[in-house]
């Protein structure tokens, strides 16, 4: 402890120094004139006496050091002396200063943004209580890679309540509501939960109470409801009387209980569910299957559980799978002769897989990990450029101040104090540069939000928090440290002499610093080419993606969902009002055609189904399972999908005819080869016994389905009209102009067939398109801008580096002129050392392009990593850039005038 | 190789002080080098590079303690006094400095018996 009680009077010392100084000063002089006093005691005259004390006393000066350094904090006395000098010489050139940490701004501002983004998206862990206990629960087939991790009812059960290792197993599945209140009718996200599902969380109230196991007994008798904070907030403006009353879910009266605590969003972070209602109003908001609680082949939620603190992953979901095996095994025995050997094998064979779950179900996490890492890594080499640049910046800056630091160095200072003032300096134009990117990193990190697909770009929480600040500082701080060692070492070596001298000798002992300044400019040139190379390719890549042949016309099509089912619709009256939309719609003069669909182009999800075909005899474990889409008649009008052969469905291919069905291309090819398909017959019923009861009517050709990067499918549609069960679809709209403009139009449409039907999640399908398209329009745009950053301060540092050795040669040049030399010998003497190094630059930027390839190939669309033109067209962009950077600041020299030259200095 | 006469041996310094302050009550700088160097009779100086660091650092460690006071000429001067963590540590220094010199002077009674 005693040296906490030496660092308190330190401290104190440290913030009374002039007192202590004062205190010192009185204290010696007392002694010494107590000496005088004594010396003249002993007979000698006073000023005699006083000589003699003094000369007794000795020198004070070291004393006085020692007692600074001993009494106080000398480290940051010094550095706040530094700080002081720093921040005067950068208020004295406030040109210097703005460049550096406007540079310094973008390129850390950069980093911190894309940081916050990979925060929010990768290490973001979800807010609830000890976020660490928690893990997913996944399953592994052996058809599949990846893990599943839907699971049935039943298992959920069985993992809840025979689970050993778990202090609590929690489900969820989403879902939509149509939620009405006060006459207003809307849209809104929800989900079934288990009872215990905040609880297992350790998730508060805000007001009212949460659901409890008890809220979750019996089935469809619970008509209660939990309201998320933020959707309390916008829906009903926080007013605290909603708890108790009653809102309409897709028309039945639930009742208020609560509102969750804020920050609390679920166990998804991109999404953020409004409203939450027991799992045992499955049946009520999930009708279809009515069996789905109690169906062990319906798999539909999702399951968190919470680890006992002592047992560790491995062990957990050791204890889980014995649980499972069972379970499957009993399931098995209870399906009995249904299931056969083969798929017997194959379900026994799945294997229990526990996630760390921290961060919940992380989908947005698998999707944009790469992306984003890749982002991170071009962002940084964006900062190292930029401070090579810099340091080339503060060598030209170091070499002005070479007087000032001759001076310091002849009157005694230390080359270490020396560089760390200079350090200073720079680590402080580092923080500079921090704070103001602040600024440009929530400008960045909010236009790149935008670029993340819709759904989850207005969910998504992106904070700038402690870790993306203390990121920031850390950044800011390593930079300074970066950009301003070289300049620092530099000075701590310069000769006193030579500096004293000025640097205008011609063969100055500055050569050093000119090669250290070109291999700067390398390093830029070398860093700067393979950000251009990338962004080339992803530029390329792109164009590829939207210049893809979809099949379909993707201008003009309005886009919008309706979900009638949820207000306690009938099929069969579903399939009336959408009868009555489109023939409303159709009569408008600005709609070319309209339908509704299953499943919408490019959305992402798409249906499959299983089937029988005529004539067709599959192999054991053949894929029978084509995309499957319910349609009405006008689909491939709407989307401007040309048919090979037959017809479209009509109205009078309703519920009492014939059932047809219509297919592409792919699909007529891979069944029935050259024969012609119309008239043949396929099946979706799974038993081998049923007849094949549906006729092919048509033919269309192939259409991109579910993303634009995909080979061509197999693909079949049914008629709307001869489904028996009708859920959500989605309307297109083929419009003759601009598509946006006919959104109100479609609304007072369904507003007049039915008030309280909300129209959701309205686009247009180019939107939908380039939505599918995020991540590579983000790193097309993102590796552009940095490429051209990059590209820019590096033909910068390369003008400076060019302007300084003309400046600095501007003698010798004179001389040689005089002497004969020609405009081209001296261009060519000024720039032959830069070309060099901007050569090497090249080649050593190429190489690590080609190095960096691999990383690449799975991003791209139809262009090779290593795709030639692309490597071709980035280095004649920066060659030329950095042509033109040299050429500038080089032509100077050619104008030289000798006779001025020679008196220069 | 011996100490010059008059010099302070190493670590020595701190018991001076703190003896002299418990010897005498509180004092100044100068009346602390004063009476080191009666005691000693002229063979011990404390030069007041030596003496002034070594005061400092002995009120960091909080053994002694400092008042602004008048001298016996009404001159204004900063007075030491021992507080109690230093007389404890004066105790502690000055058994740990017996036992020392109990050792030496064994030891040395060792080689002259040869």
């Amino acid at each position: 402890m005693e040296w906490l009680r030496i660092f308190a009077a330190r401290l104190l010392g440290f913030f009374r120094k002039r007192q202590r100084d004062e205190d010192l000063d009185a204290e010696l002089r007392a002694h010494v004139e107590m000496l005088t006093e004594e010396n003249i005691r002993r007979g000698l005259s006073p000023m005699e006496a006083r000589y003699a004390a003094r000369r007794e006393f000795g020198g004070v000066e070291r004393t006085k050091v020692f007692h600074r350094e001993l009494g106080g904090l000398p480290f940051l006395e010094t550095l706040f002396q530094d700080v002081r000098y720093a921040l005067r010489m950068l208020r004295k050139s406030p040109g210097f200063t703005a460049v550096v940490v406007l540079t310094l701004a973008l390129g850390i501002g950069a980093n911190t943004a894309i940081f916050s983004l990979m925060n929010a998206v990768l290490l973001q862990s979800l807010p609830v209580r000890n976020p660490q206990e928690l893990v997913v629960v996944k399953y592994l087939s052996a058809q599949s890679e990846r893990a599943d991790e839907d699971f049935s009812y039943p298992m959920y059960e069985a993992l809840r309540d025979k689970s050993s290792a778990f202090d609590g197993v929690l489900a969820r599945s989403g879902v939509s509501f149509n939620a009405t209140y006060g006459g207003q009718s809307e849209h809104a996200t929800g989900e079934l939960v288990s009872g215990n599902y905040y609880d297992v969380l350790g998730v508060r109230p805000w007001l009212g109470r949460l659901l409890s196991p008890d809220d979750d007994r019996t089935p469809g008798a619970h008509p209660v409801a939990v309201l998320s904070y933020a959707y309390w907030q916008v829906r009903f403006a926080g007013d605290p009387s909603i708890v108790g009353k009653q809102i309409l879910l897709d028309a039945q009266p639930m009742t208020v209980i609560g509102v969750s605590e804020p920050g609390f969003f679920g166990t998804d972070l991109a999404r953020d569910p409004a409203i939450r209602v027991p799992m045992a109003m499955t049946l009520v908001f999930k009708p279809i299957p009515s069996n789905r609680m109690q169906s062990v082949r319906h798999r539909w939620l999702t399951i968190m559980a919470r680890r006992k603190p002592d047992i560790g992953i491995a062990k957990a979901q050791a204890a889980t799978e014995v649980v499972h095996h069972q379970v499957l095994e009993e399931q098995l025995k209870g399906l009995g002769s249904s299931v056969n050997a083969h798929d017997r094998e194959r379900i026994l064979a799945t294997r229990i897989q526990l996630d760390d779950g921290s961060q919940g179900f992380a989908h947005l996490r698998d999707e944009m990990q790469r992306p984003l890492v890749s982002m991170f890594g071009v962002t940084a080499l964006v900062l190292l450029v930029a401070c090579a640049n810099l340091a080339n910046l503060l060598l030209a800056r170091s070499a002005k101040r070479c007087k000032e630091v001759a001076v310091r160095l002849a009157i005694g200072a230390e080359s270490g104090r020396l560089i760390r003032q200079w350090l200073t300096e720079s680590i402080l134009l580092g923080l500079l540069g921090g704070a103001t990117g602040i600024l440009f990193a929530y400008w960045l990190k909010t236009g790149l939000i935008h670029f993340l697909p819709a759904e989850f770009s207005t969910t998504l929480r992106v904070p700038l928090d402690a870790r993306v600040l203390g990121f920031l500082a850390v950044a800011s701080v390593c930079t300074g440290i970066l950009f301003g060692l070289a300049p620092a070492l530099q000075i701590s070596r310069s000769s006193v002499t030579a500096a004293m001298h000025g640097e205008a000798s011609l063969a100055s002992p500055g050569e050093r610093v000119f090669s250290l300044r070109n291999a700067l400019v390398f390093l830029q040139v070398a860093l700067s080419l393979p950000l251009l190379i990338g962004a080339g390719l992803f530029l390329h890549s792109l164009r590829n993606l939207r210049g893809v042949d979809t099949g379909f016309v993707k201008e003009n099509v309005f886009l919008a969902n309706l979900n009638p089912a949820l207000n306690g619709y009938s099929t069969e009256r579903i399939r009336g009002l959408y009868h009555d939309l489109l023939v409303r719609l159709r009569a408008l003069p600005q709609v070319r055609a309209a339908s509704f669909t299953s499943s919408s182009a490019i959305s992402g999800g798409w249906g499959q189904e299983g089937v029988r075909v005529e004539g067709y005899q599959p192999r054991q474990d053949e894929d029978m399972s084509p995309n499957a889409a319910i349609t009405s008649p006008g689909y491939f009008a709407s989307l401007g999908i040309p048919f090979i052969a037959g017809r479209d469905f009509t109205d009078q291919d309703n519920a009492g005819r014939q059932k047809v069905v219509i297919i592409n291309q792919s699909f007529a090819r891979y069944f029935f080869g050259d024969a012609n398909p119309i008239g043949k017959r396929i099946s979706t019923d799974d038993d081998p016994k049923a007849p094949l009861d549906m006729e092919i009517i048509g033919v269309v050709r192939d259409s991109k389905y579910v993303n634009l990067r995909e080979k061509p499918r197999r693909h079949f549609y049914t008629a709307m009209a001869q489904e028996p069960h009708l859920f959500d679809m989605t309307l297109q709209v083929r419009t003759a102009e601009d598509p946006r403009g006919i959104g109100d139009l479609v609304r007072a449409q369904v507003h007049d067939l039915d008030p309280n039907l909300p129209l959701y999640a309205t686009t247009t399908l180019e939107i939908q398109i380039d939505d599918s398209l995020t991540s590579e329009r983000l790193l097309t745009w993102l590796s552009s801008l940095f490429g051209i950053v990059a590209t820019l301060l590096a033909s910068i540092g390369l003008s400076g580096v060019i302007a300084f050795s003309v400046a600095r040669r501007t003698r010798e040049i004179g001389i040689r002129v005089a002497l004969g030399a020609q405009g081209g010998d001296v261009l060519r003497m000024v720039v032959s050392q830069t070309a060099l190094s901007v050569g090497a630059g090249m080649a050593v930027g190429l190489a690590m392009a080609y190095a960096l390839s691999r990383l690449m190939a799975g991003m791209l669309y139809e262009v090779g990593a290593t795709d030639p033109r692309s490597y071709a067209a980035a280095s004649l962009l920066l060659a030329v850039v950095a042509a033109l950077a040299a050429y500038l600041p080089a032509r100077r020299a050619t104008q030289v005038d000798p006779v001025t030259a020679l008196r220069y200095e | 190789m011996a100490p010059p006469r008059g010099e302070v041996l190493q670590g020595t310094l701190d018991l001076i002080v703190l003896q002299t302050l418990h010897a005498m009550g509180p004092l100044h700088g100068y009346g602390i080098a004063q009476r080191v160097k009666q005691v000693s009779e002229d063979l011990l100086k404390l030069n007041q590079g030596t003496l002034y660091p070594a005061l400092l650092r002995l009120e960091q460690r909080g053994w002694i303690s400092s008042k602004w006071g008048a001298s016996e000429n009404n001159r204004k001067a900063k007075f030491y006094s021992l507080t109690r963590a230093g007389r404890k540590q004066l105790l502690a220094e000055t058994e740990s400095w017996e036992r020392m010199t109990a050792l030496m002077e064994r030891l040395l009674g060792g080689t002259e018996g040869v």
